[in-house]
């Protein structure tokens, strides 16, 4: 009860949080100059028809009507159409099939990332210092300091060359998935391998690891029944923002591949100043960041019985 | 309890000539120098000295849980017809690790994991050491709970770390160490994480659980109270050497090692108000190096000059009490203990009191 109580409270202050986001990138949006409405044509179009586009827009309210109206239209659930991008279809038409194709992508790249990431980090714990901890620290290093662009390249042309896979998305072609989502899992792997590595050494270092090789447990009895659960809790934090954000695409990936999904929707929504898509776009990332958040939290609190989000101040 | 101590009694733990070396930073460190040590069955042996002479190493080799970058190079553990020394794998330390030599350890704020209910780690330490189900050996950790002083345990067992005091979080881990029987119980300075009431209240409850279960105690502390309090014998290390051994109160009335003398000085319970407290000038050795001599000799205002030259062996004061000092021999010139020690020895009836 406590608990409905408490997420009921976060998912208010969460809603006021996505509230003012949301008005201050409306207000941002307004601030642009007009000229981007415009198009190309905007030099050979006499003041008169301008007007006349603003006003269709309703860009010539002033900004207080303007957020009024967006804010009532959200209410009935319209979040309107779009107004250049792809003129005059409702955005979330032009949303959610892409969103689709980032999150399937992003997910088949998730769960590479956790499979192999995750054992990876343990292991490297396990023989800290040993040819196995060197290589995976190598590895880390390697994607860290080498730009994405340039791996993402040889993957891509490496890949295709030496397997014979599509060297672009092909819907009818499940091969053509293998490639994307290596490239998006590497750098996942890396970071997850490096701190699960991070909270096992952490964990292993622990006075309570002492008391249970005391107590009679051999070293892999040890890591199995203490240290990998306790060093998990962080990174279980971390997932549903994870996976909410993998709708988010990959700008560089997608666009290598030639995947219709949402990475660089948003910059090239707001270049073409298609302040309806902006908004929509907004509105749904803050809703992520918000929602991941709080399920980290309650994440957390499942796994960790100290942790308790209802109560005040601590237990002893 | 036990007033023995004879020769001809076979000891529980016998150590002979035990060498500890680390490897630290491309340098070999010796931590412990020969030490030979008989514990009996049912004593209460208190390992004094200050921090770093190695008691907490010394300990940690009869349980195989030294370091990784630590070895023994030298010398032999026997334990229930076994020589711990020569034990290689962990397949072997689980034979007597937590089954019949147990620990407990400092802190109880951190020595139980925070994520497991404090009866699931009762329960593991029984269950890895016995073929009992699941249920019996809850039942077994529920009674433990009881024997170590935790009242409603039925409903303690379910309750995780941070639900408990500092207290009775080193009862828990009492209990973990008590759960298999084990013959030898290490006591890795079990009070000084605790506040005063709470140390005396432990105290008693290991002196109780051993009378009960015919334990064998070994207390690492750099607290001599505490050592009054519960110690048979005491064996006082430095440099890692046992410098002097003897019963409780031939070591604190009739201490023969300068080393000895200058740690009871120490103690604040001797001090005059208005005068500073007695200290120990100078360091202790370099374990780097190799030391020659009495390993006190540069800290000791009263050294002999073969203190510099030679390692002292032991001399026997009586059957119980021998100390590794060159004053002890009879070529050796009449030095006199400190004035604190006189006083100490003037106090002894109420400290025993």
């Amino acid at each position: 009860m406590d608990m409905v109580k408490y997420c009921l409270g976060r998912l208010g202050r969460a809603l006021i949080t996505m509230a003012i986001v949301l008005s201050i990138v409306f207000l941002l949006m307004r601030l642009l100059p007009v000229e981007g409405y415009f198009g190309d044509r905007s030099d050979a179009m006499n003041p008169k028809v301008k007007e006349q586009v603003l006003k269709s827009l309703g860009l010539l309210d002033p900004w207080y009507v303007q957020l009024k109206n967006f804010w009532v239209d959200l209410f009935h659930g319209d979040l309107g159409r779009s107004i250049v991008y792809r003129k005059n279809v409702p955005v979330m038409d032009i949303i959610l099939p892409k969103a689709k194709y980032s999150f399937q992508f992003g997910m088949a790249a998730l769960v590479l990332e956790k499979v192999i990431g995750l054992p990876l980090g343990v292991l490297m714990a396990r023989y800290k210092g040993k040819a196995l901890d060197k290589f995976g620290n190598l590895y880390i290093l390697i994607i860290n300091a080498v730009p994405a662009a340039v791996y993402y390249l040889l993957i891509q042309l490496g890949g295709s060359s030496l397997f014979g896979v599509s060297m672009l998305y092909k819907p009818t072609d499940p091969t053509s998935w293998i490639l994307p989502t290596i490239s998006l899992s590497l750098g996942g792997i890396a970071s997850t391998a490096m701190w699960m590595r991070r909270y096992m050494v952490d964990q292993m270092n622990m006075d309570y690891i002492k008391l249970a090789r005391a107590k009679g447990m051999t070293s892999s009895q040890v890591s199995f029944r203490h240290v990998l659960r306790n060093a998990f809790i962080p990174m279980a934090q971390s997932l549903p923002a994870s996976i909410l954000f993998t709708i988010s695409g990959s700008l560089y990936v997608e666009s290598l591949y030639s995947i219709p999904g949402m990475g660089g929707l948003l910059v090239t929504a707001i270049q073409r100043q298609d302040n309806t898509l902006v908004q929509a776009m907004v509105l749904i990332y803050s809703a992520i960041s918000v929602c991941g958040l709080l399920l980290g939290d309650i994440a957390m609190m499942i796994c960790d019985p100290r942790i308790k989000l209802t109560k005040k101040g601590g237990s002893r | 309890m036990a007033q023995y101590r004879r020769s001809t009694e076979k000891p529980i733990l016998s150590v002979r000539d035990l060498v500890v070396k680390f490897k630290l930073r491309g340098k070999t460190l010796t931590a412990i120098r020969n030490i030979s040590l008989d514990v009996y069955k049912g004593e209460s042996l208190a390992i004094v000295g200050e921090s770093g002479s190695g008691k907490s190493v010394f300990t940690k080799t009869f349980m195989g849980l030294l370091d990784n970058n630590g070895w023994i190079d030298n010398g032999e553990i026997l334990f229930g017809g076994y020589d711990l020394a020569k034990f290689k794998n962990e397949k072997e330390w689980t034979k007597v690790r937590g089954k019949r030599i147990a620990m407990v350890f400092q802190d109880p704020m951190t020595s139980l994991n925070p994520l497991k209910t404090v009866g699931k780690q009762i329960q593991e330490a029984i269950l890895l050491h016995s073929n009992i189900s699941k249920a019996g050996a809850k039942q077994q950790a529920i009674k433990l709970l009881t024997d170590v002083g935790i009242d409603d345990a039925e409903r303690r067992y379910k309750q995780y770390p941070h639900e408990f005091s500092g207290g009775m979080r080193q009862r828990v881990v009492i209990a973990i160490a008590i759960a298999c029987n084990p013959e030898i119980l290490i006591c890795d300075e079990p009070t000084t994480a605790l506040d005063v009431t709470i140390q005396a209240q432990i105290l008693d409850l290991i002196k109780a659980l051993q009378k009960k279960f015919e334990l064998t105690v070994i207390y690492i502390t750099h607290d001599l109270g505490v050592v009054a309090d519960v110690a048979n014998r005491i064996a006082v290390m430095y440099a890692g050497d046992i410098v002097e051994l003897g019963m409780c109160e031939e070591v604190f009335f009739d201490p023969k090692h300068p080393y000895t003398w200058a740690l009871l000085s120490s103690l604040p319970q001797l001090g005059i108000k208005g005068e500073d407290l007695y200290t120990i000038k100078g360091t202790p050795p370099n374990l780097y190096q190799t030391i020659k001599g009495d390993a006190f000799a540069p800290r000791n205002p009263q050294a002999l000059e073969v203190d510099f030259v030679a390692r002292p062996p032991y001399f026997e004061v009586t059957p119980t009490h021998k100390a590794k000092t060159w004053l002890l021999d009879p070529r050796a010139p009449k030095v006199e203990p400190p004035e604190y020690i006189r006083r100490l020895r003037e106090q002894g009836v109420t400290f025993n009191g």
